[in-house]
């Protein structure tokens, strides 16, 4: 049982991760992502090919998973140079994320298609005795997750943290006041890039495997599900609603001995459950469950703004 | 390479009945429908439960699934869509990815993963001038064809498409003439999801009836709406022909794995060149 929490805390840590990714482009950015499934896919393949292929170690194959995924997210985001409507933004996001998932279906050469890739080495996975390791493994996703929640707290707090909600609210009002919408929007997509890139990461590392089919819409529904539960913008709510969400997902695997249904209905009647669930948060709580928190944590870091002695805020 | 042009023709017209479905609703609703695939994959399945379980003919079966069909819209609009209209159209947009994981799941629910078929019999393909143009084909490209008629006269000739058109284009406006914008959303719905529901039924005739056969479509009828510049009728007729043609010639240069590549590669040529579309005003926001 010991174990089962254990691992089950690490698939809470990446998720939370991921919903963190989610939550930064969209909760904060206001840019949807639609093809999250194929980046975080992406950032798997890229660890794990960057170690099979070409012979990286543990850290610098995550790091450069980052990067790339990071680049891709901020490539597409380049691509919205002209318009601004958040409507075509999704279908670029979908597509993308679409061509990424047959990239990897479809270039057996590289990616050995549906097969999947086998082997994945993981941190220190050499020296850390296999009974111990889901304890190392989960001691470090933890420290991951406090590391992302301290920066992504630093970075909504800085001046650019108050470009990123100020394109949110209105794109044309934060242009007027000459802030540059446009790399705004690709900085703040990339940066969700680079931690779904770890995210994708520390799934490799954890499964070891990975295969196009662990990539697919279900992933985009319970970070979707995540960050609403949540509450949009609340980095830390954002963790605790991907832990609610993975724990009920995960916890529903012992109500097969409940109800009669076959693997491929009880996976349907998730997602379901998880569409009916994301639409009544959207209609009855849309500011998530930690929504005081994240009112206090406004109101505090907003009042000392209109401090005479910031005359570096105009410089910015 | 002319029979693929004519695959590509009749791909295009399928592709623009959810297109046109997805412009109307856009230009009234003012968001992006992400649950339009998911909404031909029930309706399909709903046409397979009445002619394979029920016995009906395809053509009663798809008359009746698609006014149950244009109601059911009515419905989800009211449950999911109404209580948010005024979140603006992000939060709209999520909800109907919500509400397409729900669809699509239902019937996956319903009828497992198994690709099905409808009860039809085989016909032989038809020749004409070298190309080989099957049953289905014809079938798809006669009732296609009669759906956009419809839907012109009715946009251009009848008092209910002109108003849909008002709202689309100044809801505000729209009331003060005395237009009741409630009535025109539920109009527009149920358009719509007639057009998603015979859209979805060609597919199933094209390709196979399966859980994804909607959200495998759903970027190239994006595509063809976003080319004909959103909002604009016209536009996605001639955006879904020209998206279907392209993508199906272009399998001859490119593997057909990729074939979902070209709308992509046009929604983003789109975008940073044309961003209004072909038939679209550019508007200032604001």
């Amino acid at each position: 049982m010991i174990e089962f929490i254990v691992l089950m805390g690490i698939v809470v840590c990446f998720s939370g991760i991921l919903a963190l990714a989610l939550n930064f482009q969209w909760g904060l950015g206001g840019m949807v992502n639609f093809g999250l499934a194929g980046f975080y896919a992406l950032g798997a393949y890229s660890c794990a090919l960057l170690m099979l292929k070409g012979g990286f170690n543990t850290f610098f194959a995550a790091l450069g998973a980052m990067v790339i995924v990071g680049a891709v997210c901020g490539l597409v985001a380049f691509v919205t140079l002209r318009v601004t409507e958040e409507d075509y933004f999704a279908i670029v996001t979908l597509g993308v994320g679409e061509m990424l998932r047959l990239v990897a279906l479809n270039e057996d050469w590289l990616t050995k298609g549906a097969l999947g890739l086998t082997g994945i080495p993981r941190p220190l996975g050499a020296t850390i005795p296999p009974t111990s390791y889901p304890y190392f493994m989960l001691a470090l996703s933890i420290a991951l997750v406090i590391a992302c929640l301290w920066a992504l707290n630093r970075l909504s707090r800085s001046p650019f943290g108050r470009v990123v909600r100020a394109v949110r609210e209105d794109d044309v009002v934060a242009a007027t006041l000459g802030k540059n919408v446009l790399w705004a929007r690709v900085r703040i997509f990339a940066i969700g890039g680079v931690l779904i890139g770890l995210a994708g990461s520390l799934h490799a590392f954890y499964y070891q495997y990975i295969d196009p089919t662990q990539f697919s819409t279900i992933v985009i529904a319970y970070a979707f599900m995540a960050v609403i539960a949540g509450g949009r913008g609340a980095h830390l709510g954002t963790v605790l609603g991907a832990a609610v969400v993975m724990l009920l997902l995960e916890g529903s695997r012992f109500a097969k001995e409940l109800v009669p249904l076959e693997a491929d209905q009880l996976a349907a009647v998730r997602i379901i459950i998880i569409g009916v669930g994301l639409i009544l948060l959207l209609i009855y709580r849309p500011h998530g469950f930690l929504r005081e928190y994240r009112l206090q944590a406004t109101l505090k870091e907003e009042r000392p703004e209109p401090q005479p002695n910031t005359p570096k805020e105009a410089a910015t | 390479m002319l029979q693929t042009a004519f695959n590509g023709l009749v791909t295009g017209i399928i592709v623009a009945l959810p297109a046109l479905a997805v412009t109307l609703l856009f230009g009234v609703l003012k968001f992006a429908n992400f649950a339009v695939g998911a909404m031909m994959t029930v309706a399909a399945y709903m046409v397979y439960a009445l002619n394979t379980e029920l016995d009906w003919p395809m053509l009663p079966a798809t008359v009746a699934a698609a006014v149950a069909f244009g109601f059911m819209c009515i419905l989800m609009d009211l449950v999911t869509f109404k209580p948010l209209r005024e979140r603006g159209g992000l939060t709209l947009m999520v909800a109907s990815l919500g509400l397409g994981f729900v669809l699509e799941n239902v019937a996956r629910l319903a009828y497992g993963n198994a690709a099905r078929s409808y009860a039809m019999d085989l016909a032989r393909p038809f020749r004409f001038m070298d190309i080989r143009m099957n049953r289905e084909q014809m079938i798809a490209f006669v009732v296609a064809t009669l759906a956009m008629a419809v839907m012109y006269v009715l946009l251009t000739r009848m008092p209910i498409g002109r108003a849909m058109r008002a709202v689309a284009d100044n809801p505000a406006l729209a009331q003060v003439r005395g237009i009741d914008s409630a009535a025109i959303i539920r109009w527009t719905w149920f358009i719509a999801g007639m057009l998603l529901a015979v859209g979805g039924v060609l597919i199933g005739m094209d390709r196979a009836i399966e859980p994804p056969m909607g959200a495998s479509y759903l970027i190239p009828v994006f595509a063809a709406a976003i080319l004909g510049g959103l909002g604009s009728p016209l536009g996605a007729f001639v955006g879904a022909l020209l998206i279907g043609i392209v993508s199906e010639m272009a399998t001859l240069v490119i593997p057909p794995n990729y074939r979902i590549g070209i709308p992509l590669l046009v929604i983003a040529a789109i975008l940073i060149f044309r961003p209004q579309g072909l038939f679209g005003q550019a508007h200032i926001r604001r």
